[in-house]
């Protein structure tokens, strides 16, 4: 569905994807695992054209979206949830999401309608503050109207942000959760998380970003036995890991 | 495209992409965490971040056995050294043995890809599995060993016996597979054959033959004296181990598991990358290996890429294997034993270095043994035959301990040593 290869990006003279290649079948869960500034943000942000690639490519189901203006990409069925949720505060809840659905406009009032409660469904709080400001939902509600709004554009990928950001533990939970649900729906999803365990939990595979490049990849739960990512990514023995091969 | 382990991608271009994909990560590993690599990398002025596709790998630089020798003994583990779980000993170039790492993700993998060429050759759960190698393939006995338990199969380990006990093993347990070197087995078959013992006393009914190639007529006569179906599998016996390359049932060519190995065959007068269908030297890379990455590795051995599809569902890449070699190793019961390395036994033996000699593989009543012709000059002549026949025995040792071959030790005159084409 997704695939990319050797990657280049950054901002300015600096290079901060160094040649990244991945891919994401349908169906999967992929996370992307790795410290601050690793490059996670800005890969996610090339792929949705945000940032323009210095080289390389990516093909959402076979087609070159590089060479896209970034407002085109979500009418492919490619929507990104950005980090820090960046709903729009002073419009209510159902605003927020009927403005998620804007690519749907020309397909008629009903099938907004029917997205709209097929978020619902999904986000019941949602419903429950519909007429709300946004900018008055907790972190966690935030989270679940980001998503809910990158899912009314009915999407074949989506592609998070660190979800987990900010939120308490019971959240995050409720939160992966509803991404592995989307998941058994039908949907796509690629994760970028700092959350490293939380997200190898629900991922099928993950890679590893150091520094702009992919050190590791491999299914989730080989990852989570993986030595190396447990102590640099899962907090074991963390402290050890410079300290020489010997 | 799914990731699976030992599976097949089988669309040609997601299986590139595949490839790709761990070969950057591996070279990226190795550049970061392995100075070797990282300052061979930066004489050659490039950055991993310039492999941008399967032929790019072609810029990087070679990686020998004598770079495993001289990183003796853990110069070129790639990760530190409490993730490292098994820890191997293989002859080396030079005095210096090869020592690899295998962390347990890789041996998880190891296991899996004998197991995966085992069942390629037929074995299933209910096969009894002997293994039967000579110690210096003291390694692969070990992961044959974990690949065929976690199979499923009953499994014999290696152990060294005499001929009479193995055909005892044989008579009284009844495996029906083994897993042995072509030498070995011929060897088996012309003692079987000297005893008047049936094969159709025994239960064998696959015989799995590694470390040397074995042509189609050493097969033929092979399955005609033991009554077995044969199968060969490739592998190296420093590192990284067994059956990294494996016939499927129509026995025509070796897959190489590219999962785990990027294969290329090279020029080795040029060092050019070569064409399906040339014969060159083979050359691998790890694409999945942590402890003990190896980048472009030179196996000595001589093969040539299939360019055809192979009948089986199977996508892997297929390989012709030779017979030929392109280094000073010489292959013995499927053991490579360099003659660098045969020099120095000789020398240590005899407190010298010999004016002439010369080495080569020779078979007496079936059994392979490495041939050893000394000129007898001044220095070592004796006019005491005990005295000379005790220094030709020291030899012997000395190099059947070094090297872990059976060893045979000859005086000549200088006129045969000249004449040997071996020398």
């Amino acid at each position: 569905m997704l695939k990319i290869r050797n990657l280049q990006a950054g901002y300015g003279k600096l290079k901060v994807l160094k040649n990244i290649s991945m891919h994401v079948a349908e169906g999967e869960i992929v996370t992307i695992i790795g410290a601050n500034g690793a490059g996670k943000t800005t890969l996610l942000s090339t792929i949705c054209g945000l940032l323009k690639a210095t080289s390389g490519e990516v093909l959402f189901e076979d087609r070159d979206i590089c060479v896209l203006a970034p407002q085109k990409i979500p009418a492919l069925g490619c929507v990104m949830v950005p980090e820090g949720r960046q709903i729009f505060a002073a419009l209510s809840v159902e605003e927020n999401l009927i403005l998620g659905g804007h690519v749907l406009k020309k397909r008629g009032k009903k099938l907004l309608k029917q997205q709209l409660d097929d978020q619902y469904e999904l986000f019941p709080i949602l419903k429950e503050r519909r007429e709300q400001y946004a900018g008055t939902l907790s972190g966690g509600e935030q989270q679940m109207l980001a998503m809910g709004r990158a899912l009314m554009s009915q999407p074949s990928l989506i592609m998070m942000d660190e979800p987990s950001t900010g939120l308490a533990p019971l959240i995050v939970q409720a939160i992966f959760k509803v991404i592995v649900k989307m998941r058994d729906e039908g949907k796509t999803v690629l994760l970028v998380e700092q959350n490293a365990k939380a997200a190898l939990q629900v991922a099928d595979r993950g890679y590893v970003l150091e520094t702009g490049k992919v050190v590791l990849q491999g299914k989730s739960h080989e990852l989570l036995e993986d030595v190396e990512v447990k102590r640099a990514y899962l907090g074991k023995d963390y402290g050890e890991f410079y300290d020489g091969k010997a | 495209m799914t990731e699976k382990p030992d599976g097949n991608v089988c669309i040609p271009e997601e299986r590139g992409q595949f490839v790709l994909e761990r070969l950057q990560s591996t070279l990226n590993r190795a550049y970061r965490n392995v100075p070797f690599h990282q300052q061979r990398f930066q004489r050659k002025g490039i950055d991993p971040s310039e492999i941008q596709s399967l032929r790019d790998v072609q810029r990087l630089p070679f990686t020998t056995r004598k770079h495993l020798s001289e990183n003796y003994p853990y110069g070129l583990f790639a990760v530190p050294l409490r993730d490292i779980v098994r820890i191997h000993t293989a002859p080396g170039t030079r005095s210096n043995p090869t020592v690899s790492g295998y962390t347990r993700q890789d041996l998880q993998i190891w296991e899996n890809m004998v197991a995966t060429a085992l069942q390629s050759s037929g074995v299933t759960p209910d096969d009894i599995l002997q293994i039967s190698l000579d110690p210096g393939l003291d390694t692969w006995g070990r992961d044959y060993q974990s690949g065929a338990e976690s199979l499923g199969a009953s499994v014999i380990p290696n152990t060294l016996l005499s001929i009479e006990k193995q055909l005892m093993v044989m008579r009284d347990y009844k495996p029906s597979a083994l897993v042995t070197t072509p030498s070995y087995a011929y060897q088996l078959a012309t003692h079987l054959e000297t005893k008047g013992v049936h094969p159709e006393d025994f239960n064998l009914k696959k015989l799995i033959l590694v470390g040397e190639p074995a042509d189609p007529a050493q097969r033929d006569l092979l399955e005609a004296k033991l009554h077995v179906r044969t199968s060969q599998h490739f592998g190296l016996s420093e590192v990284p181990g067994p059956a990294l390359a494996y016939e499927c049932e129509n026995r025509s060519c070796l897959h190489v598991n590219d999962d785990h190995f990027l294969p290329e065959i090279i020029d080795p007068s040029t060092n050019e990358s070569l064409p399906a269908g040339e014969v060159g030297e083979l050359v691998l890379t790890t694409l999945t290996t942590r402890a003990f990455p190896l980048i472009r590795f030179r196996t000595g051995d001589m093969a040539r890429i299939l360019a055809e599809a192979c009948d089986c569902d199977c996508r892997l890449v297929r390989i012709e294997w030779r017979p030929e070699r392109n280094d000073r190793l010489i292959r013995i019961r499927g053991v490579k034993v360099h003659r660098q390395q045969i020099l120095a036994g000789i020398e240590t033996a005899l407190g010298m270095t010999p004016q002439q000699y010369c080495l080569f593989e020779n078979r007496y009543r079936g059994k392979t043994y490495l041939e050893i012709w000394i000129a007898v000059d001044d220095s070592l002549f004796s006019d005491e035959i005990k005295m000379l026949e005790d220094r030709m025995k020291t030899v012997r040792d000395q190099v059947q301990e070094d090297t872990g071959v059976p060893v045979i030790v000859r005086l000549k005159e200088s006129a045969s040593i000249i004449a040997c084409k071996f020398v």
